[in-house]
């Protein structure tokens, strides 16, 4: 199942070189982003926030950018091999799965802040609609493995769940790695799809916030006619955010995970990096768009 | 109140539409050998194992219905600023989309086959023929259904989304749905059919899928046949149940103890659901007991 | 996905098609902007030529870095070109007329940075890697801005947030500037109000991966998967094209709706011949060949 994974790949190290220019390139935009907001934005355009209203929603990105990555390593995603009941998990992409979740988590809270305006309420709620998705989802595939197919959980990573103590060998079946949906897996879905929708929600709602005001002030129109326009784009920008950081840490899972238990996630750390700094520049550039020329 | 209930029927009506929308896309998938399942259609040629099923590897199902849908719910979003008539505005929107979609059906087939050519797979072109327009109905339903199930929470339900984005973030969660629930279920079940039941397929078993039918060869006609019996319906239960239980829980408790209703009600219902999952997964292992070697020898 | 990605060798060398791909686009999407000078139009349907241009080298592109085998499949790359394309080309349409060129450099920083950490950060080493993933952004911006001034008859921000009136490129050039709109426009319907945008956006993702996604494997020839892309390129114009009835006067609407089904038909058999050509066989309603598997 490895004919893709033939070419060399830096195992689960972290490349400190590479490590401090993305951290550098990081500190970078949020230096460039200070700028903007000290010298080439007119005073008075996000009123008593002056001098903080950029930054803070770059680094609310950074940290949604990151939560994404983080999230994205706790879905147990099997591929092709888990449709053969080959390898735990479920069968589909991961990037795509964490996607679905996100997305559907991003619903909910853009929602919530329509009704609440309620930072807190708005990304928490948003991070339990990409929860609650995830827990649908693990259980209908669960019931498939054990009605449809008559395949009982194991994990092929490891020899006992580490939540309800369930031992696994004598439960794979021969010539395969594993099949179904130990709870473990099942716990790491629903946290990783509420990680990876807090963050989303989080980039969302931060562009929102930056928007808003910004466009106003941009177009100078009031903010009944910015609204669709603010929404929009902190949306769009969101599902392109969530994309990026999705597939980058997909890149570091190279494929499959099985959930917080596989050896893989110990490649966490080099996501979140990077995420962080993939976030860091594209919040640069989305929040160059009220930024007047 | 009034909006409360209009709220629930909204809801309501959302959730079965998912419904349908998910038994549809999962039947459509499996008929096209969409997603994962895909693999082992591709794989079989090179294995020596040439076949009549239809191969259409358009890209992994979310990207796939998040592109479909999208599209018929901008179309349509297009159409209402012209006509201002919902329904015919859908209805365009979503025929637009399945043109789209047939499209690169046949191209898929046609460009993976033709790729084959050193494995000795010939192109029977008489599978797209008769298997494309099987998809693209299926497809229409999957799509106008997600596509009204949009509208409706942009139009009744006040979403801020505006319906093209909507229609994006909801065909991506269909398409996740429908691939994790339905995939395992085509690609254990009916494409090994000749492997045991209750047990995983053998690495070594790769690629070969069973090609012939109970008289005659298999067509994918007949993997829709089979997938419509359990795989369709539970990706549209799980679709359902993700619309319907999203809505729900901020339609009727959005407001609740001090606006954190509808995150209290979220958390409460993925504990339920874990609960489930625990006592599935306890049941299988003491109902079906673990494996034993001297069996597993004969496969 | 157990499938061997294997990159047919010769045909067009990659540098020529990047070149090509490239000038095509931006020359393209600058033609939409005669639309402004003449107060028409029917001169949309060029950024849908931009954009067929823009996927033709990108599908190669894809080609090269898919071929290194990413563990993800093929999909996620279009992913990844367009999220960063996309946002490196709404910033760009804030710079008049120069917005093409804008594009270009913007997603060419974007790309390469995320380049960078999918191959310092994460580890992934594969040589053509940044060289590829700013390609990659290149193309989804250039894609993106080419099917948006498809469906607004413009490729200037102020356009895309007014519905469909094409007015004199008056450019956000400051604060100073800053009202220069209507006072109250309602851009619910709009391009980018209207989230529109986001149909532009799969579209495009989809056409990117779908060419090579769907004519890999041992016998896959470039000309084959380039017609695929024009293909891929004037079937997304099509609902493109629908689309622009909504923003543009019926002549224009019409005339990219003819142009992309024209393009269409031909690449489409184009298309189909090839695909015959590179067969093993063509075969209606006949049995199962048997090979060598077990009976």
């Amino acid at each position: 199942m490895s004919a893709l994974g033939g070419q060399a790949r830096g195992g689960d190290g972290i490349n400190w070189k590479g490590t401090a220019v993305g951290i550098f390139i990081l500190l970078v935009a949020i230096l460039i982003t200070y700028a903007l907001e000290q010298s080439l934005i007119p005073p008075g355009l996000f009123g008593s926030l002056q001098g903080v209203a950029l930054v803070v929603p770059l680094i609310g990105i950074i940290v949604g950018g990151a939560l994404i990555g983080f999230g994205v390593h706790f879905v147990p995603v099997g591929g092709a091999p888990a449709a053969m009941g080959q390898a735990p998990g479920i069968a589909t992409g991961v990037a795509m799965l964490a996607a679905g979740a996100g997305l559907a988590g991003l619903f909910g809270g853009a929602w919530a802040w329509e009704t609440t305006h309620d930072f807190w309420i708005t990304i928490i709620g948003g991070g339990i609609g990409g929860g609650l998705m995830m827990a649908i989802t693990c259980l209908m595939v669960n019931l498939t493995y054990v009605f449809a197919m008559g395949v009982p959980s194991a994990s092929g990573k490891v020899a006992k769940d580490p939540i309800t103590g369930f031992t696994f060998p004598e439960f794979k079946s021969q010539g395969t790695e594993g099949h179904g949906l130990p709870f473990i897996s099942y716990f790491g879905g629903v946290v990783g799809g509420f990680l990876a929708a807090l963050g989303g929600t989080l980039v969302y709602l931060e562009l929102l916030l930056v928007y808003q005001p910004g466009l106003e002030k941009l177009l100078g129109i009031d903010a009944g006619s910015v609204a669709p326009l603010a929404v929009s784009l902190a949306g769009i920008f969101a599902i392109g955010f969530f994309l990026v950081n999705a597939v980058l840490s997909a890149y570091n899972i190279t494929g499959t995970i099985e959930g917080p238990h596989d050896p893989k996630f110990k490649r966490v750390p080099r996501a979140i990096i990077g995420c962080a700094v993939a976030s860091a520049v594209c919040g640069l550039v989305a929040i160059l768009t009220v930024v007047a020329l | 109140m009034e909006t409360i209930v209009l709220g629930i029927g909204i809801t309501a009506l959302a959730g079965a539409l998912a419904t349908v929308a998910g038994a549809a896309e999962d039947t459509e998938s499996d008929i096209g050998s969409q997603g994962d399942p895909n693999s082992q259609v591709q794989l079989a040629p090179q294995m020596g194992y040439i076949h009549r099923i239809f191969n259409k590897a358009v890209s992994g199902e979310p990207p796939a219905y998040g592109l479909w849908c999208a599209l018929g719910a901008g179309v349509a979003f297009a159409f209402l600023q012209i006509l201002h008539n919902p329904a015919l505005a859908i209805i365009l929107g979503s025929i637009v989309a399945v043109f789209v979609q047939g499209v690169y059906c046949v191209t898929a087939y046609l460009g993976r086959t033709a790729s084959l050519a050193k494995f000795e797979q010939p192109v029977y072109i008489d599978v797209v023929k008769s298997l494309t327009p099987v998809t693209m109905a299926h497809a229409f339903v999957a799509i106008f259904c997600t596509v009204t199930m949009c509208y409706l929470m942009a139009e009744f339900l006040h979403h801020p989304f505006a319906l093209p984005l909507l229609g994006l973030v909801w065909g991506i969660a269909l398409g996740a749905a429908g691939s994790a629930t339905g995939n395992p279920f085509y690609g254990k079940e009916r494409q090994y059919q000749n492997q045991n039941f209750g047990a995983g397929v053998p690495i070594s078993a790769s690629g070969n899928i069973v090609r012939y039918a109970e008289a005659g060869q298999r067509s994918s006609l007949d993997n829709g046949w089979f997938t419509t019996k359990f795989a369709g319906p539970a990706s549209g239960i799980c679709f359902g149940l993700i619309v319907f239980l999203e809505l729900w829980r901020t339609v009727l408790f959005e407001h609740e103890l001090g606006q954190w209703g509808a995150v209290i009600i979220g958390f409460v219902l993925i504990v339920i659901f874990a609960i489930i999952d625990l006592w599935v997964e306890k049941w299988s292992r003491t109902t079906y007991g673990p494996y034993e070697k001297a069996e597993e020898a004969s496969s | 996905m157990t499938v061997k990605m294997e990159a047919s060798a010769g045909g067009i060398p990659h540098k020529t098609l990047l070149i090509g791909g490239l000038v095509t686009a931006v020359v393209c999407i600058y033609l939409t902007y005669l639309n402004q000078i003449l107060g028409v139009g029917y001169f949309a349907f060029f950024g849908g030529i931009a954009a067929v241009a823009a996927l033709w080298w990108g599908s190669d592109t894809i080609k090269h870095l898919c071929s290194y085998g990413l563990g993800t499949g093929v999909p996620s790359a279009g992913m990844i070109a367009f999220g960063t394309g996309a946002i490196a080309m709404i910033v760009a349409t804030k710079f008049g007329i120069a917005t093409p060129i804008v594009a270009v450099i913007i997603a060419a920083i974007i790309g390469a940075i995320i380049g960078y950490i999918a191959n310092e950060i994460i580890n992934m080493n594969i040589p053509v890697m940044i060289i590829s993933l700013t390609e990659l952004a290149i193309v989804g911006a250039l894609t993106m801005l080419g099917l948006a001034s498809m469906a607004c008859g413009s490729f200037l921000f102020e356009n895309m947030i007014t519905n469909g009136a094409i007015v004199t490129a008056v450019g956000l050039s400051g604060a100073e500037n800053a009202g220069i709109l209507v006072a109250n426009i309602d851009a619910t319907g709009t391009l980018i109000g209207g989230c529109v945008f986001a149909v532009i956006f799969m579209l495009g993702a989809i056409a990117l991966q779908h060419p090579f996604n769907a004519c890999l494997g041992p016998n896959e020839s470039q000309d084959r998967t380039l017609m695929l892309t024009m293909e891929c390129g004037f079937l997304s114009m099509i609902p493109v094209a629908v689309i622009s009835y909504a923003y543009l006067d019926l002549v224009a609407a019409s005339v990219s709706l003819v142009v992309s089904l024209i393009g269409f038909v031909y690449t489409l058999r184009e298309y189909f011949r090839l695909s015959r050509r590179d067969a093993y066989a063509w075969l209606d309603a006949k049995p199962i060949r048997e090979v060598g598997g077990e009976q």
